[in-house]
């Protein structure tokens, strides 16, 4: 492990923040999409007025 | 004999297909016009772009050939990710060329320089877009079929059966829903895909073990499995053109870039490149430990791309497997449908440009929009079928990407910041970049001449076209100036 130290920390570094943006972006960008859904059905909406 | 348990893992993959097709079909209604098919009508935030772009960014193609990168070298095959990684934060952070790029509106790349060096030279880099990015998109489907074939232990005449089932259910929501629907089924490939991605990983480094995979790495390539300069199939000339393609990718490959196009604003683009450049590293890193997983237990093989997904179908346990499964065609399908609706916006609003005299009405352009998908798609499956891969995959991805990423990058660069920069120039750096890599590719391919092709190496190969596509365009501009559309950087 100390030998090859750069390798290890960036091995783990890959499993940690990979599994925590996973779970960060799965919450917000369903958010993201609502609005986004949200956003383009209004302006639909106004152009169909 | 695989683990895959058509009950058990079958089920998990038949449901994620099915919630993804519903969830892919069910946005078709908010595309009222060619924009919302292409961009999303601008409505793209930051947490939804980053799921869109390392979805996007990583298929089952990028699994394998990351993977083969472990496997025949060591850690240092991730070399090219960290690359990435950097080149990504540096334009999110400092917004060089995306800024105005995103700033001028418009949907593709040739279109903005069309402002700066007319419409011959926007029709000529969309040629040149579209020819790199489908030779480059053209070895997908069969890498993609090879894995699922092994892994769950199929049949291999059912292969091209796999490509073809694969292809029709991504170009179906594809054509009907263009972008958003793009987005919609990118974020729940995104899930899928990191979910099965991080359990295999954990799973292997419970399993083969960390001491164990360094000194597998250790007896096989010495020094040169984790330092890419000692590598004896690296070395500097590796390592440099790997930093000029990822610096080019990440400023023109139309995919990437279309996520920056498709932002609700400059802002937001240049946030998705600084918040998604780490995933790069993950990108290369973590497919490469299950190649060096592959080499540990399986030892020396002779087709190295299969080596992984040989070693998972025997690793990995029923249940996960299917989750596996459902991560990999996950990320295919992420690939294929963005890869399928980028290439399809630059055929529309540039090659076909000059065809278009009269603005064509919303309903037409859907209506040619949905055509050339489709088209892409026979494309695709007719040139997946015949084309034989010599040499590593990530090396011919690397050349096929080169023909365009080399001009497109300095053409770009130039577009944005250079006042002397004209058509001439342009047009030389177009040439130099598509006639270097194309030359190449067919050299290999040749018996009379693949052994000069392999003396050269793909990396000067690649390291000379970029370098000379730059002289070229400023040899051009300075023999013929006065002859630029506009003296001041487009964007201005």
């Amino acid at each position: 492990m100390s030998k090859h130290w750069f390798w290890w920390a960036l091995s783990m570094a890959c499993v940690v923040w990979y599994s925590t943006i996973t779970v960060y972006v799965a919450i917000k960008g369903a958010a993201d999409i609502k609005s986004m859904l949200a956003r383009l059905g209004k302006g639909r909406r106004t152009g169909d007025s | 004999m695989t683990n895959f348990n058509w009950l058990l893992d079958g089920s998990i993959v038949g449901v994620y297909l099915l919630v993804t097709m519903i969830a892919g079909l069910m946005v078709r209604k908010y595309v009222g016009n060619v924009e919302d098919f292409l961009v999303a009508g601008r409505e793209m935030d930051v947490y939804l772009g980053i799921a869109s772009l390392a979805a996007t960014e990583f298929g089952i193609v990028t699994c394998m050939y990351t993977a083969q990168n472990g496997y025949e070298k060591g850690f240092a095959g991730a070399t090219p990710g960290i690359l990435m990684a950097l080149a990504m934060a540096g334009v999110g952070l400092t917004g060089f060329v995306i800024k105005p790029l995103r700033d001028s509106g418009v949907i593709t790349i040739p279109e903005l320089l069309e402002k700066r060096f007319g419409g011959r030279i926007r029709w000529a880099a969309g040629v040149v877009i579209v020819l790199g990015g489908l030779l480059n998109m053209g070895v997908f489907l069969r890498t993609g079929g090879q894995f699922l074939v092994l892994v769950a232990g199929l049949d291999v005449r059912y292969l091209e059966i796999m490509m073809t089932a694969l292809l029709v259910g991504v170009a179906f929501y594809t054509i009907l829903g263009g972008m958003l629907s793009v987005l919609v089924t990118d974020f729940l490939q995104f899930v899928v895909m990191s979910a099965g991605l991080i359990l295999v990983t954990i799973l292997i480094l419970m399993n083969v073990g960390w001491e164990k995979l360094v000194t597998t790495v250790e007896t096989h390539y010495g020094a040169g499995g984790f330092n890419p300069f000692v590598n004896s199939t690296m070395g500097w000339e590796y390592v440099v053109f790997n930093l000029m393609l990822n610096i080019a990718s990440v400023l023109t490959w139309q995919t990437i870039i279309a996520r920056v196009l498709a932002a609700k604003d400059t802002r937001t683009g240049r946030k998705i490149y600084t918040r998604t450049s780490f995933f790069f590293v993950c990108r290369f890193l973590i497919p490469g430990i299950w190649g060096i997983a592959a080499l540990a237990t399986l030892g020396p093989v002779a087709n190295t791309l299969e080596a992984m997904p040989t070693y998972l179908s025997t690793a990995v346990p029923a249940g996960l497997m299917g989750i596996l499964v459902a991560a990999m065609l996950a990320a295919d399908m992420s690939t294929d449908s963005s890869y399928m609706l980028t290439w399809c916006s630059v055929i529309y609003n540039d090659i076909l440009a000059p065809f278009r005299k009269q603005p064509w009405s919303q309903r037409k352009g859907l209506f040619w929009n949905r055509t050339i998908i489709a088209l892409i798609g026979i494309f695709l499956l007719l040139y997946g079928l015949w084309y034989p891969l010599k040499g590593d995959l990530w090396t011919y991805l690397g050349v096929t990407g080169t023909i365009y990423l080399a001009s497109i990058s300095v053409l770009l660069i130039a577009c944005c910041y250079w006042k002397r920069a004209n058509s001439w120039g342009a047009a030389a750096s177009i040439v130099v970049s598509a006639v270097i890599p194309a030359s190449y590719l067919v050299m290999e391919q040749l018996p009379s001449t693949a052994a000069f092709a392999k003396s050269i190496g793909p990396y000067y190969s690649g390291i000379a076209t970029y370098l000379l596509s730059g002289a070229a365009m400023i040899i051009g501009s300075v023999l013929r100036p006065g002859s630029r559309v506009e003296g001041r950087p487009a964007h201005v």
